[in-house]
Order: C-alpha cells, then sequence, then structure tokens
C-alpha cells in the first residue's frame, strides 16, 4: 500500500518496528493506536469488501478455485512491479545494503492464504451456508488472534490485551454478528 | 457438521496464521515484499490444487468483466497493510479493526444498492462496532 510512506514518517515513534531483528519477547504495555493506524486498517478492511466483491465475481464465472488462483498470480505481478518502483526510487547508495534475512518459515504465509480459500469453498457450500461461515471464521480469527498475542508466537511481539482492548474487540464482534446475521435473515 | 464447524473456525484461524506470518516476514524486510511473497508462494500452492480440481484456464474465465481480475491488486495493498499494522497493533486489534472496516463498507455498500437484510440489525451492527472502535483508542 502507499502504507510504505506512512511507515516512514510513523516509524520515529512507533516502538515495535524492532531493531533487533529477533523481534523482542517484551510483555510490554503497548501506546494505544495512533489514529492513523486505525485510518488504515478500517481502509484496508474496505479494500477487502471490494476485494471479495472482485474475487467473488471471478468465482461466479469460473471456480473459487481459479478465482483465488488468478488473484494471486495478479497479485504477484502488481506487488513485483510496485517493488520495481520502490527499488528504482531508493538512492542507489542504499540499494547495495546487506539483507537482513528472515526465517524460511515466515515466507509460508501465503501457503495459509491459499488454504483458506479451498477450506471455506467446501464450508460455505455446505449446510452452513455463508452466514455459518462467515461467523464461524470470525470466531476462529479472534481466539487464534489473542493466542498469538498473550504468547508472542511466530516472532512478532507479546502483548496482554488490556481490558479496553477487549472491549473494543467484543463491541466489533457482536455488531459484525450483528450484520452477518441481519443479511443471513433479510435473503 | 462438527466437523463442518471444525473447519469453518479454522478458516478463520487460518486468515489470522497467514497475517501474523506475512507480519513477521516483513519486519525483516518489508510490508510489500511480505505482500509480494504472499501471492507468489500461494499462487504455486494454488496451481496444483486448480489442476485438481479442474484446469489452468477454464473456457468462461476470458468472458469474465475486467472488475474480476481487480482483485489481486486489491490484495496486495490488503495483505501490506496488515503486515505494516500487525506489529504496530498486535493480531487481535489488527484483525478486529480490518473487520470493522469491512463491515462497515460492506453495510454502507448494500445500502447503496438497496439490498435486502434487516435494517435495525444492520443500524445496531454499525452502532457497536463504531463504539468498539471508539473504545481502541481509550486507555
Amino acid at each position: 500500500m502507499t502504507q510504505r510512506r506512512l511507515a516512514v514518517a510513523h516509524s520515529a515513534q512507533g516502538p515495535p518496528m524492532p531493531a533487533s531483528d529477533t523481534a523482542s519477547h517484551r510483555a510490554g504495555s503497548p501506546r494505544p493506536p495512533h489514529p492513523l493506524e486505525i485510518a488504515a486498517a478500517l481502509c484496508a478492511g474496505s479494500l477487502l469488501t471490494l476485494m471479495l466483491l472482485s474475487n467473488g465475481m471471478m468465482a461466479a464465472h469460473t471456480t473459487p478455485v481459479f478465482a483465488s488462483l488468478t488473484a494471486h498470480g495478479v497479485g504477484s505481478v502488481v506487488a513485483a512491479l510496485l517493488l520495481g518502483l520502490f527499488w528504482m526510487r531508493r538512492p542507489s547508495a542504499q540499494r547495495g545494503q546487506p539483507r537482513r534475512r528472515a526465517p524460511l518459515w515466515a515466507y509460508l504465509g501465503g501457503v495459509s492464504g491459499a488454504l483458506t480459500v479451498v477450506l471455506s469453498t467446501v464450508v460455505v457450500n455446505s449446510s452452513l451456508a455463508l452466514t455459518g461461515t462467515l461467523a464461524l471464521g470470525l470466531a476462529g480469527q479472534v481466539v487464534l488472534a489473542l493466542i498469538f498475542d498473550i504468547t508472542g508466537a511466530l516472532g512478532l511481539e507479546k502483548r496482554m490485551p488490556r481490558r479496553n482492548d477487549l472491549l473494543a474487540l467484543a463491541a466489533i464482534v457482536a455488531g459484525t454478528l450483528l450484520i452477518i446475521f441481519a443479511r443471513g435473515s433479510g435473503q | 457438521m462438527i466437523f463442518l464447524i471444525c473447519l469453518g473456525v479454522a478458516s478463520g484461524m487460518l486468515v489470522t496464521l497467514s497475517r501474523q506470518l506475512n507480519g513477521r516476514l516483513a519486519l525483516t524486510t518489508s510490508a510489500m515484499q511480505s505482500s509480494f511473497w504472499n501471492h507468489l508462494v500461494g499462487f504455486v500452492v494454488l496451481v496444483p490444487c486448480a489442476l485438481i480440481a479442474g484446469s489452468l484456464w477454464p473456457e468462461t474465465a476470458a468472458s469474465a468483466p475486467i472488475f474480476a481480475w481487480a482483485g489481486g491488486a486489491i490484495g496486495v495493498i490488503f495483505v501490506a497493510s496488515g503486515s505494516w499494522l500487525i506489529p504496530r497493533l498486535g493480531a487481535a486489534l489488527t484483525g478486529g479493526l480490518l473487520v470493522a472496516g469491512q463491515m462497515l463498507s460492506s453495510v454502507s455498500l448494500d445500502l447503496l444498492r438497496s439490498e435486502g437484510g434487516v435494517l435495525w440489525m444492520q443500524i445496531a451492527g454499525v452502532a457497536l462496532i463504531l463504539l468498539g472502535v471508539w473504545l481502541s483508542r481509550r486507555r
């Protein structure tokens, strides 16, 4: 995203861009989210709506697996072009900087992303239908995210959710469930 | 049925897992690089899936509207944002706010296209989500 520019502007004050590569496992109490971060997350979430609309349209014309395949293919090309653009705009002095290495497993995010497509396609075509798939998927997302935050698994910072974090999450989940079921019962 | 419910929950967990892995990759590289690898690796995994499921190029693909091809480009920005956000906000709040944005936009879209749904439930849902977003700022 153009988030990259935000990232640069923000990293001066944002704490968890760790200088050390092995992310720190401090159970610190994080600062409240910056309004910019909240706005970025809400905008990214609305991009997801557009993306699902687009991929759904492709799935309707072909198959869900083909829709995901083309989305990942087009995405690879677009991301490569954007990376090339960033690379060219970098001052040439910085280009030869030694690279820090990420563990190989960190490259596997795409595998679980691709698997999501397959699983959710199975569930959506079952008796659980779209409403059930969305609601259960939401539950799975939130539970695992809380486990990751509490344990600091997979090398990201450990953070204990505070009371207001949990309240915020609960309100968002409750509102989301209402909207999902509003749609399910309205048709 | 129990099996299907587990599958549904698992598909949500995979979303979180993917975001966590991409976020970890972005720590050492950049958000855009994590998005690139996410899409490329996903593509490589999906090629055999597509071959098993049918063909790499269904005949109807050519007739799909242009917008149906845009999902991948939008996804690049979406994954990069997630990778940028997750070290800053943590997995739970990142996921929550992304879902909040998704729901607010899809309700607006539903209303614009005047598609069905129980209106009071949608309004109450939006109010709860806005409350949640406001709470996330409070300490």
